[in-house]
């Protein structure tokens, strides 16, 4: 039991999806070793309506309810009893039989609240909306002692550690793993990988103690040509301190992508002359091309409102031989927005005869359709132009990472592989600071904070969008995807908490949580893609027609019970490769003793291999 | 306005001698051999020299020619070749530019200088020199030619017989006859000139008796029998001669109620389900005042013929699925958004005019009909009639769907085609008008066929394992409607396909023999198109081999429908052990893993009893299961669950092609994989040695189109000539034509969607 138990706990924290696809066959080697390793770790038990939660390393019930009532959407009310941690919600019914359950970290609430006053039963009804696309409704008694808290009130509470004060269960949470995900990034690896430092490109060391830029990594790559002083000048013309660095370098080529935030141009368009350069050492590190391309995520209009701001974007006569190209891409507040409706048309049914127009009003496809054309036409310039190119948007941490992570998708295999992808979310989303905390709101209960935005959710979307139209080039699958989205909002490891690498740094949380890596690189072989081939200098250049772009179904509707997971390819395949390890394994033995008798008999015709092959006489 | 209103039109024969061909007039530059391959009875009709082909939007791609018209094809001959050469299946009977005549929906001749245009039709009259002819196919592609180095008399002379060619006025001007009719000649044996009538293929075509027999045993169908009455079709002209009946009602009996129904076609049996119930389809009583009794007595002997004397349950058709107009109205929608609108304006609404098409709309239509027909026979256990007007178009789609659903026989490819060959050949669906062959008639022009296959293509997508066959197969069997010699697509009736072979064989002096009919090979004869290896593109890697299903003793040993054992199943996956049985244990310790969703699934048979209907229940029971892929395969019917045939409606699009993607790389590597398991167990036989076959055989009897190589367990990265369009290319397929600044779109978005020749044939510009 104690063993069993502990390979749950772990086996726990996969995602609550349905499409959990490739886990019923094949050999799952981690598993011995996370039972060794579970054994260790310390067990609770708590027994709150019969059926047992095993729970988490740290963690704890904080209270129990009997007598609550779930209303599902789909089944109608559920009764059964509501147990409340420090990291989950867990529902069990007790009116029926199989028994249904509901266990969600408390990371993905982002808003629980009262609905309406307590009827003459004293029953009172509480509302829970999710990051990831569902509504909860409970219905539950109002104590009878005033004093007493209801197990919402808890509920609340630990649903919002940040906004009590109190922290994450990521820092709680102490599981350990075979593999320290923590050590899955390292930039000089990463940047040598690319053949860097070289002639042309020079790793500084400006920004070592976060001083130049509080939201850039440690380690940067700039033209040699350019001194540590002119970038701090730099730093100045740029928004937030984002400089123009190198992202990605091609092997051949020498294009570069690099990333930066928005000049600081202004009304009165002001010039930077270090800017200038830079823009232009940039160019001159790539002998192929005498030109640079700059990709301003922005829609033209929006990009030069932020002139009235201070912003703005390179004009062409301050940057000779720069072409800026407006990808039309729009703000944080649109895309929050679009998923509000999507949300809307997705949850909890769907609207049989106007799904497809429902759809398009939501403009989700279209945002998605603008960030993939914006990536593609990078990869483009980069791989078929040879072509240098600077990529920003306002600030540079949410557009940016979009389309520069996206195009290195595009261009380097290496990031198609498991552990490629980590390295890659590592450093274009969190060493370049993107500001998870804000975007994704971690244990805060300002619901309405105008910074969340599903920023990271659009791009992963986009990744499966291109693993669709290319089923064979990445090495993960789909429940890859949904698990790090999961975890996203989960706050169980501590891979996506804070805002830039300074602060995590700061907060030491590689110190103090587990790394999503660990818990991923642990049980590879559930997220492996068996379709996967793996060809090394192949560029991606997926079709970004809203034709072939579709719903995520498998992510966005996966709470319809209606829903059945698909992904049936894979799973055949699994067969099939387990069918062709038994052929072959039953040919050789065949060969062995074909050869053995050979060799007893003296063989006198040693040429053709089918000639020497006799019947099998006690093969059965 | 002269060319409005119908004429009578000259046949073939009459129009044949005043065309001449135009070469005298443009010797001087030497054409070598630029000719046309002709078939056996194929004659050139007309031809013009210096023809531009239009391959992509620049015009420096285009292909400099010959453009021929026989009496079976549109030719363009060319010494280049393409710029960009993508792999394209060679098909036997047409080469890499060939357009068959009854491939082409609409020949529109403009003339760019004087701002004009011409939609032309048999037997018409141009007033000016066409510089472009552009044809519209029916299958979605959109083919340019120009005329600018031509002669202008020969191209006004070339695109006159090709308008005049491809409206035949008769069946028998159907290139099928000439075709089929040459082989006759100067030939005595038994296959002629390599027709194969069906004798040496696994596919019954259901013409015999034994045929149905066989039906009858697989199935089970021990209370009914085959019915000969109709032999000659004296009875019913649209029925086979052939069909079954409940063993209870006599022949004399059937005779008798014959006259009451739409065409005499007496009700006909087309499956029994392992239960016994039988499905039935049946044409309206036409007679209101015997339509009781008929009835009753029809349906009471088809109770008798249930083990459990269940009584029958009627489906009408009529009722509850759009009529033929409504879906040729879709369909014509749909490829406005898919080819003829430019790419960029209809991305920009490409989901909601996707809806109004209505197209999708239609196909979860049919299948969901589908599904409530399999219910009243799955669950309620019932026989169940389509009722339909005259039989012959909504019941062909419903009665296959049911009998796809049910039996994996029909999953198989030889099984399908024999559906098909009983469900709509034999049946009597209007191909000849539904095709529109003649172009006769547009109000009988309907794309019923390819909404079946799109229909199969949605549960094919949904269980990709369970089929057999593959989308290209399916794919390739629509455009098969449009190259006429095939027996299967060129008739609306098994009667009609005799007479029409009688006339024709005796004004040709041909003598039938024993035959009924003349030979027309029927498209399952896949090597009249295709060499082997490029049929094995229709093997499907994926395929859940068949149980056998054969006579045991007597004893019929049918399909099953377990639901378990075999794990093949596509629900399975991520399911906790104890889930697979239905229900959840709490001592279950994989229980908590995952996700909410399973747990409901198992639970929701709980709940909503109230509230749903049975078949509803029915359909949520199944999903809580793991599914058999050799069992019932419902397919999810949520919007969101079915999608668009990329592979057929987008295929030519060139702004829609994913390079070096799309769902056949996954394909690829699938087809090594197979191929390298079909390779042991070749080695494996050797060396038990049952079989003989020498190793370095197994290339060529390997059933995948992609082959392992000799590095095994190194999969090889997919060629690059694999795209999402693949085996297709859009590469010269699809012009889009922009006429003097104005999209043709625009110029039709007034009145209608899709060029109707009427509206057209008048406006001058």
């Amino acid at each position: 039991m104690e063993e069993s138990g502990s390979v749950d706990s772990v086996e726990s924290l996969c995602s609550s999806t349905t499409t959990r696809s490739d886990r019923s066959s094949g050999p799952r080697v981690s598993d011995t070793e996370l039972r060794s390793k579970g054994k260790a770790t310390e067990r609770i038990y708590k027994d709150p309506s019969k059926g047992e939660l095993p729970l988490l390393p740290e963690e704890l019930v904080q209270d129990s309810a009997k007598d609550v009532t779930y209303i599902c959407p789909f089944l109608g009310p559920v009764r059964g009893s509501l147990t409340v941690t420090n990291y989950r919600l867990f529902f069990r019914s007790t009116d029926r039989e199989p028994v249904f359950q509901l266990d969600l970290p408390l990371g993905v609430l982002s808003r629980v609240e009262k609905i309406g006053a307590a009827t003459s039963r004293g029953d009172v009804s509480y509302g829970l909306v999710c990051k990831d696309m569902r509504n909860l409704r409970f219905v539950h008694k109002e104590p009878e002692d005033s004093l007493k808290k209801s197990v919402f009130e808890v509920l609340m509470k630990f649903a919002f550690p940040v906004s009590n004060n109190m922290s994450l269960f990521a820092f709680e949470y102490k599981q350990v793993f075979p593999e320290n995900g923590w050590k899955v990034y390292d930039p000089l690896a990463e940047y040598k990988r690319q053949g860097l430092p070289n002639e042309s490109w020079r790793i500084s060391k400006v920004n070592d103690h976060y001083e130049l830029c509080d939201s850039y990594p440690a380690a940067l790559f700039v033209p040699v040509t350019i001194t540590d002083e002119e970038l701090r000048r730099v730093s100045s013309f740029r928004a937030k301190g984002r400089i123009p660095v190198l992202s990605w370098i091609h092997p051949e080529s020498q294009a570069a992508v690099v990333r930066a935030s928005q000049t600081m141009v202004g009304q009165n368009g002001r010039r930077c002359k270090e800017d200038e350069k830079l823009l232009q050492a940039i160019m001159d590190a790539n002998a192929q091309s005498h030109k640079l391309f700059i990709f301003d995520a922005r829609p033209s209009v929006n990009a030069a409102a932020n002139k009235m701001k201070g912003g703005g974007f390179e004009s062409e006569d301050a940057y000779q031989n720069a072409e800026l190209v407006f990808l039309d891409i729009h703000n944080i507040h649109v895309m929050r927005e679009s998923l509000r409706k999507l949300k809307e048309v997705v949850y909890p049914n769907i609207e049989d005869s106007h799904w497809l127009s429902n759809i398009e009003s939501t403009h989700w496809l279209e945002h998605i359709k603008l960030i993939l054309a914006g990536a593609l036409r990078i990869a483009d310039k980069v791989e078929s132009g040879k072509t240098s190119v600077v990529v920003h948007c306002s600030d540079g941490w949410d557009r940016t990472p979009q389309l520069t992570s996206l195009a290195l998708i595009m261009l380097d295999s290496h990031y198609r592989t498991i552990r490629g992808f980590q390295i890659l979310l590592e450093k274009e989303w969190l060493s370049f600071g993107h500001r998870f905390q804000q975007r994704v709101g971690h244990g805060d209960k300002n619901h309405t904070d105008a910074d969340r935005s599903p920023i990271f959710l659009q791009f992963i979307d986009c990744v499966w969008q291109m693993t669709r139209q290319f089923p064979a080039a990445f090495e993960f699958n789909e429940y890859f995807l949904i698990t790090i989205l999961d975890h996203l909002y989960s706050c169980l490891f501590g891979t996506f908490l804070c805002n830039s690498e300074q602060q995590r740094l700061k907060e030491e949380v590689p110190k103090h949580t587990v790394s999503l890596w660990s818990f991923v690189n642990s049980q590879l072989e559930e997220f492996v893609n068996p379709l996967y081939v793996h060809y090394p200098s192949h560029v991606l250049f997926p079709t970004v027609g809203i034709r072939h772009l579709q719903l995520w179904v498998t992510y966005y509707i996966r709470w319809n019970p209606r829903m059945r997971p698909q992904e049936p390819v894979h799973q055949r395949y699994k067969e099939l490769l387990a069918k062709r390890a038994e052929l072959q394994k039953r040919v050789e033995e065949l060969q062995r003793e074909a050869a053995n008798r050979t060799a007893t008999s003296s063989s006198e015709r040693p040429g053709s291999p089918t000639r020497s092959i006799t019947p099998v006489q006690t093969f059965v | 306005m002269m060319f409005s209103g119908k004429q009578t039109k000259p046949t073939f024969k009459s129009y044949l001698p005043p065309l001449q061909t135009d070469l005298k007039k443009s010797p001087q530059l030497p054409i070598k051999k630029l000719e046309a391959k002709l078939l056996p009875g194929e004659i050139i009709v007309n031809e013009a020299n210096f023809v531009r082909k239009c391959i992509g939007s620049e015009s420096q791609d285009d292909l400099w020619g010959k453009l021929v018209c026989t009496n079976f094809k549109v030719s363009f001959i060319s010494h280049n070749s393409l710029p960009r050469k993508r792999f394209q299946c060679t098909h036997r009977l047409l080469g890499e530019h060939d357009i068959p005549l009854a491939c082409v929906e609409q020949v529109v001749t403009v003339n760019d200088l004087k701002g004009k245009q011409k939609i032309l039709g048999s037997n018409q009259k141009l007033k000016f020199n066409p510089t472009e002819l552009i044809l519209y196919c029916k299958d979605f592609r959109i083919i340019r030619f120009r005329f600018d180095e031509a002669g202008p008399e020969s191209a006004k002379k070339v695109c006159l017989a090709i308008a005049h060619y491809s409206h035949p006025a008769d069946p028998q001007l159907l290139f099928g006859f000439e075709y089929v009719g040459k082989r006759y000649h100067g030939s005595t044996g038994d296959r002629v000139n390599g027709v194969d009538p069906g004798g040496g293929m696994q596919t019954p075509l259901f013409d015999c008796s034994s045929d149905w027999d066989r039906e009858i045993k697989r199935t089970g169908a021990s209370e009914w029998r085959v019915c000969t009455i109709n032999q000659g079709y004296f009875i019913s002209p649209s029925l086979p001669e052939f069909f079954v009946v409940p063993v209870s009602l006599a022949d004399q009996d059937l005779k008798q109620y014959a006259c009451f129904f739409y065409s005499q076609r007496i009700p006909l049996w087309c499956w029994n389900h392992p239960s016994g119930s039988a499905l039935v389809r049946m044409s309206n009583i036409s007679d209101p005042q015997q339509q009781r009794k008929v009835e009753q007595r029809i349906s009471s002997a088809i109770t008798k013929s249930h083990p459990l004397r269940s009584d029958v349950f009627k489906s009408d058709l009529d009722k509850n699925l759009p009529n033929i107009q409504d879906i040729q109205a879709a369909l014509l929608k749909l490829r406005q958004i898919c080819v003829i609108d430019p790419f960029e304006e209809s991305e920009e609404k490409w989901l909601s005019s996707l809806e109004s098409s209505r197209w999708m709309e239609y196909v979860r239509t049919f299948l969901r009909h589908a599904v409530e027909v399999v219910y009243m026979l799955e669950s309620r256990n019932v026989p169940v009639i389509l009722l339909e007007n005259e039989d012959r178009d909504l019941s062909c789609v419903i009665s296959c769907l049911v009998q796809l659903m049910c039996d994996p026989h029909c999953r198989s490819l030889h099984g399908f085609q024999g559906l098909i060959q009983k469900e709509w050949v034999m049946a009597g669906h209007r191909f000849l008008d539904r095709c529109n062959h003649l172009k006769k008639n547009d109000k009988e022009e309907s794309p019923l066929f390819l909404l079946f296959l799109d229909c199969v293509w949605q549960l094919w997508n949904q269980y990709p394992a369970a089929f057999e066959f593959t989308e290209v197969y399916l794919a390739v069997l629509g455009d098969s409607m449009w190259v006429p010699i095939f027996s299967t697509f060129l008739f609306n009736c098994p009667r009609q396909r005799a007479e029409n072979s009688r006339d024709f064989a005796s004004s040709k002096s041909i003598h039938l023999g024993q035959d009924q009919a003349l030979r027309f090979p029927p498209v399952w004869d896949w090597s009249q198109q295709f060499s082997l290896k490029d049929q094995t593109l229709f093997n499907n890697p994926l395929y859940v081999g068949k149980i056998a299903t054969c006579v045991q003793n007597g004893t019929v040993k049918t399909f099953t429908h377990r639901r378990s054992k075999k794990n093949y199943s596509s629900t399975l996956r991520g399911l906790p052990s104890a889930l697979r049985n239905g229900s959840l244990g709490p001592n279950d310790t994989l229980a908590r893993r995952n996700s909410l969703v399973l747990r409901l699934r198992s639970d929701l048979s709980q709940v909503r009893e109230q509230q749903e209907t049975p078949s509803e229940r029915f359909i949520r029971d199944y999903f809580s299961h793991p599914v058999d892929l050799q069992g019932l395969l419902l397919p999810q019917l949520l919007p969101s669950h079915l999608s668009v045939w990329k592979l057929y409606f987008l295929r030519w699009v060139p702004e829609a092609q994913i390079p070096q993607g799309g769902p056949i790389t996954a394909f690829h590597k699938l087809s090594v994989l197979t191929d390298e398991i079909e390779m042991l167990q070749s080695q494996l036989r050797q060396y038990k040695g049952a079989g003989s076959t020498p190793n370095n055989l197994h290339a060529e009897h390997s059933k995948m189109y992609f082959k392992v190589t000799s590095t095994p367990h190194q999969t090889p990265s997919p060629p690059e000539y694999l795209s999402s369009s693949f085996p297709f290319s859009p590469v010269g397929n699809l012009c889009r034509p922009g006429i003097l600044g104005t999209p043709l779109s625009k110029f039709l978005n007034g009145a209608k969607i899709w060029l109707s020749t009427e509206t057209l044939a008048n406006e001058t510009f």
